[in-house]
């Protein structure tokens, strides 16, 4: 069986435009459609990626010391034991700043001293003893912090002092000592201070300040947080976080007249805010894209309809000499088979060119060939089904219209 | 004759419902589509102090590492921000017209009227130029002198939002509070003042609303607290123990902008500026390459990238779905007309005018282009509703400034965008009809009186 496709494509060629412009529209769906799943799976990725942290149990809350009344170590000491002896409290350490959050410190070592051999650029939590068991991140080898080895806070005579026991993300410990076990080796801030890595873990996602790409270049040193301010890292049990926050915050808003809670907020919040715009940028671009396609196939639907009734005469003369019902249906899937094909192949190149100047100036990865051989099939399937009620329609007209009217 | 055309146009419509209905569906999509994203790109890529674009300039030095720039991402960047000692000397210039060093604190406030709780805030600490030279305005009172500059006055600015909490919105100028525990008097309180983007400080959130309180930048030295609030860099192997230390460091933390009118004090500034660079040269500082600059608020909003990568894209994205929605509109506005031929063939036959068919259709397209633009902008009004309630982060602690988004303030409908919606509404339907009304135009009234 043949499809007929020289009487359907010359009857095109003598109805262009309409034609030209539903192909043009594919076209542009197809670049569209492409280009956007692609950077939405991407950035679905991203926003998988796992934090390694108890994220879903975590909570924080940032302090402000505002007296000179404030007495650091035994509020401290003391708002600790309030929080580890409370029921449904895992454990709780005090931190510089809240993983994923909006602030942190961040500080460069290298593997010699002066400056020299391999550097990273560390992003830091200044946490106590039971710092790593809250964060719920893994130890990979090596050991945590015992409470003996935990320093009081820096003040304004020491501010320039560095630990002398780090424990390190792996990237950190891969991005200093490639190819080589970094457990026990020393590295070195900028002025010569020497730091041993005790204990690597996995990469937990710290804060995306100094960009995302280095999120995970955290370190955790072993002391108490205080001259650029201090926060309490709470770890629940599962279910046990929102009640628990509530009764801590009001707690701890009343316990001490010499300090504020700032804010207390779930990780979870801080997760979302971290990506608020990837989740946005997703459901803004499968929203157009879906709107997109809606409106292209309802056109190549309306088209459809309209060229049907416009043609009844035709289709009827047609079926009154002999053509079947589904010789009809076939001419109008023909003719829109070889309208979206047409369309395909230009907005194969608009996507490729799309694609390409993306990547060009936005620095993102170059378009992968599979999304393309998708979306050309998505489109084509759309495009019959947009035509599949109207070629229908047609083959139902009457033979007998030919005969009612010149 | 423009009413009897504009009836026609309604019978029209009303012969092929569906087909209109599809048609103004589109047009008001593509449209709101276009609105949204416009909208917030517009607030975004805006300069919030545009009449002062050649008179205000942020100062920047590049006193960084000599094996590598401030900012990988950026190397052509200097850092944003000064050293302390550097603004310092620079703020003893008599050649700007205004002046500003500044950098943010967390702080808390108590006090005031109602007995309330200690209230954390985002405090900028200032020198007195900043309210005139940002075109500030003041609800009551004014900001601080000079002297404010050098020496701890302890005087205080409130934002509007922050005299309302403390004072319930009452004339508070001669009142004190406690800031971090130690005595203000209010002598100004702000009225309603958030520009968008927050261009003076983009260090902590180019949207951020703008801060809570404001103190004199002589409080500094006295207050000897290292900067909680904005952000700190330092790169120099130096030994940095006390805050006197730090003050004297090549760690970058506090902003400077001059208000320099004329392009001679502009000049002389750099002169300044570079006779500066030189002299410490000499003694062994900035072993970067010079790259001092005065950059005005339109470049500097371009090269902190204000703008991001995702909202261009997105507007690229609306104007192709615009496209895409037009194209549709011609093609269903073609085959209207063209299957309504034999009409406007027998309006030919009947002395009609080429011109007359074309008005008449063109009529037709633009009843339904202002019936699908007013659609269009009530979607994107609705639309915009949609993309704010993304944005905003249901937030439990929503106290501190940095997470109080200016979200608000870029998905807000302005008269700009308004007027920008219509035209793009009208002019692209109109441009969607003009083919199929001039294709109809083009009849020939003898092939359409032959049959019948």
């Amino acid at each position: 069986m043949s499809l007929d496709i020289r009487p359907v494509f010359s009857s095109l060629l003598r109805n262009r435009t309409g034609a030209v412009l539903v192909a043009f529209q594919i076209a542009i769906a197809l670049a569209v459609l492409v280009n956007a799943v692609f950077i939405v799976h991407q950035r679905i990725e991203k926003m998988n990626r796992p934090t390694h942290l108890d994220d879903q149990n975590l909570f924080g809350m940032q302090i402000g010391e505002f007296t000179d009344r404030f007495n650091y170590d035994a509020s401290v000491r003391e708002d600790l034991a309030y929080l580890r002896g409370l029921p449904g409290v895992v454990s709780a350490s005090v931190t510089n700043s809240v993983p994923m959050g909006v602030s942190g410190s961040a500080q460069t070592v290298w593997t010699q001293p002066d400056s020299k051999g391999n550097r990273a650029h560390i992003n830091y939590f200044s946490m106590d003893e039971q710092g790593l068991n809250t964060l719920g991140v893994r130890l990979i080898s090596g050991r945590g912090f015992r409470a003996n080895e935990i320093l009081p806070p820096l003040n304004e005579t020491n501010a320039g002092d560095f630990v002398p026991q780090l424990i390190v993300t792996q990237a950190v410990a891969q991005t200093l000592f490639p190819n080589q076990n970094a457990l026990g080796k020393a590295v070195y801030d900028s002025v010569g201070h020497a730091s041993t890595i005790i204990g690597i873990i996995d990469n937990m996602i710290g804060t995306a300040y100094w960009g995302y790409e280095a999120v995970d270049h955290v370190a955790i040193m072993p002391q108490l947080p205080r001259l650029y301010g201090f926060d309490y890292l709470v770890r629940t049990e599962p279910g046990r976080r929102d009640a628990i926050m509530r009764t801590v915050e009001e707690h701890l808003a009343t316990s001490n007249p010499d300090r504020v809670i700032k804010w207390t907020r779930s990780l979870e919040y801080y997760k979302k805010l971290l990506y608020r715009d990837d989740r946005n940028m997703g459901v803004f671009l499968i929203t157009v894209t879906a709107l997109l396609l809606a409106v292209a196939s309802l056109g190549i639907f309306g088209l459809a309809t309209f060229n049907v009734s416009a043609r009844t005469k035709q289709i009827g003369t047609r079926r009154a000499i002999g053509a079947r019902r589904a010789d009809i249906v076939r001419y109008f899937m023909v003719e829109n088979g070889l309208i979206t094909t047409a369309g395909i192949v230009v907005g194969c190149a608009l996507a490729l060119g799309v694609g390409y100047w993306l990547s060009l100036q936005y620095q993102l990865p170059r378009l992968d060939l599979y999304y393309l051989v998708g979306g050309v099939l998505a489109l084509w399937l759309i495009g019959q089904l947009a035509a599949w009620q109207p070629a229908r329609k047609a083959s139902a007209v009457s033979p007998s219209v030919a005969t009612r009217t010149v | 004759m423009y009413a009897y055309y504009a009836r026609l146009a309604l019978k029209s419509f009303r012969r092929n419902r569906g087909l209109t209905a599809l048609m103004l569906g589109a047009i008001a999509l593509g449209i709101a589509v276009c609105i949204m994203t416009m909208t917030v790109y517009h607030a975004m890529s805006g300069n919030p102090i545009w009449w002062k674009n050649d008179r205000l300039y942020a100062v920047t030095m590049d006193n960084w590492d000599p094996l590598r720039p401030h900012d990988l991402q950026h190397p052509d960047l200097p850092p944003q921000q000064l050293t302390y000692k550097d603004a310092l000397y620079l703020l003893g210039s008599n050649i700007p017209e205004r002046k500003v060093v500044m950098y943010a604190r967390q702080s808390v406030l108590s006090g005031g009227t109602a007995e309330r709780k200690p209230l954390p805030v985002s405090t900028r600490v200032t020198t007195s130029d900043f309210f005139a030279m940002f075109d500030v305005p003041f609800l009551y009172g004014g900001g601080w002198d000079a002297s404010g500059d050098q020496n701890a006055v302890p005087v205080i600015v409130l934002s509007k939002e922050q005299n309302e909490k403390l004072f319930g919105g009452a004339n508070s100028v001669g009142r004190t509070i406690r800031w971090d525990d130690l005595e203000f008097r209010v002598v100004g309180v702000l009225d309603a003042w958030s520009p968008v983007p927050r261009f003076y400080d983009l260090n902590n959130g180019a949207f951020s609303a703008s801060d809570d309180v404001y103190i004199p930048f002589g409080w500094t030295r006295p207050l000897a607290k290292y900067p909680n609030g904005g952000s700190s860099n330092c790169w120099k192997p130096e030994t940095v123990n006390t805050f006197q230390e730090f003050l004297g460091s090549d760690c970058v933390w506090t902003q400077m902008w001059v208000e320099l009118p004329t392009r001679a004090s502009r000049e002389r500034m750099q002169g300044l500026i570079d006779g500066y660079w030189a002299e410490q040269r000499k003694a062994g500082r900035f072993p970067r390459p010079r790259d001092n600059r005065l950059t005005n608020i339109g470049q500097w909003l371009k090269d902190q990238s204000v703008v991001q990568n995702d909202n261009r894209m997105l507007v690229g994205i609306a104007f192709a779905f615009l496209a895409v929605c037009l194209l549709n509109t011609v093609g269903i506005l073609l085959a209207k007309f063209l299957n309504a031929a034999a009409i406007a063939g027998v309006r030919r036959a009947l002395g009609a005018s080429r011109r007359q068919i074309f008005i008449q259709h063109l009529i037709e397209v633009g009843v339904l282009a202002s019936v699908g633009a007013v659609l269009g902008l009530a979607l994107g009004a609705l639309g915009l509703l949609g993309v704010h309630a993304l944005y905003v982060t249901n937030d439990p602690g929503n106290v501190i400034a940095n997470a109080r988004g200016g979200y608000q303030q870029l998905t807000h409908f302005d008269a700009i965008s308004v007027l920008w919606a219509v035209l793009l509404a009208l002019g692209s339907a109109l441009a969607a009809g003009l083919y199929p009304a001039w294709r109809i135009g083009r009849v020939a009234p003898a092939v359409y009186l032959k049959s019948q």
